[in-house]
């Protein structure tokens, strides 16, 4: 049953078709494709022509980074513990508290300023603190 | 031409694998911190969309933010979210890594919600011009 219908349907085609003239198979169009395949690497080549320039200096960035190691853990402990050792050592160290000793006002200064510059890394901080101990006699 | 084809291929690929190692470190850094009770708060880090407006010529296509979230088990304050983002944005080499990897944003985010704070991270270092 079924193939009937199809075979009878098939014909109604195959007659519309020769009614029509339409060709079952088109030639395909091959300046068409040939026309999209320059484009594509017309664009591919403008593409590679801008990226080159940030490629090699990506390159020479990330070689310089190479020998560099991230420490995470410094990271996350100073995230939560820095602010406070940061606070202490900013009143302690501070040059005021030396007025009078010129010696030490000076070691102070250099000091505070180094506290200001990493107060965001705890490593530092603790090295800066154990600095401060043996140069300026604190007792924290 | 087809070397420089090949060799962006295999840059593409390289940069995903130190940029899942990157993530890779900060979190167990961040777990070790966390179990050994020196953080009291559990930081993740993961690849965020990032903001198109913070874009940089290393920039990836897409997926440009390092998205830091804390799990505090509480609301945390701005200060707080501030301090996390700002020991981070610190680190210079740090900072060179991620504009060099593809990131753009900095996010630090609370675990509830979508409350957090966003960072450029071009701000902070002066990219080189070609």
């Amino acid at each position: 049953m079924n193939s009937n219908v199809l075979q009878d349907s098939l014909k109604i085609v195959n007659k519309s078709i020769k009614a029509n003239n339409i060709e079952p198979y088109e030639h395909i169009n091959w300046w068409f494709w040939i026309a999209i395949a320059q484009f594509i690497i017309i664009i591919f080549l403008i593409f590679t022509l801008i990226s080159k320039n940030n490629q090699s200096l990506k390159r020479k960035l990330k070689k310089e980074l190479s020998d560099n190691t991230i420490d995470f853990d410094n990271i996350i402990n100073s995230s939560f513990n820095s602010t406070n050792i940061y606070n202490e050592l900013k009143v302690k160290c501070h040059p005021d508290r030396f007025p009078n000793d010129i010696k030490k006002n000076t070691i102070a200064e250099k000091l505070f300023q180094e506290i200001t510059e990493n107060k965001n890394n705890i490593k530092r901080l603790l090295e800066l603190k154990k600095k401060a101990e043996q140069e300026l006699n604190i007792n924290f | 031409m087809l070397e420089n084809l090949w060799n962006n291929i295999l840059d593409w690929f390289e940069d995903r694998r130190e940029r899942s190692s990157l993530i890779r470190s900060f979190n167990s850094s961040a777990k070790n911190a966390f179990i050994s009770g020196v953080a009291p708060t559990l930081l993740k880090a993961k690849i965020s969309k990032g903001n198109r407006e913070y874009r940089h010529q290393f920039s990836n296509w897409r997926n440009t933010g390092f998205r830091i979230q804390a799990f505090a088990g509480r609301q945390l304050s701005k200060n707080e979210l501030i301090k996390i983002a700002e020991v981070i944005l610190s680190d210079e080499i740090l900072v060179r890594r991620l504009i060099v990897l593809g990131w753009d944003t900095l996010e630090v985010h609370t675990d509830e919600g979508n409350y957090g704070v966003r960072f450029q991270l071009k701000d902070r270092l002066s990219l080189p011009k070609f």
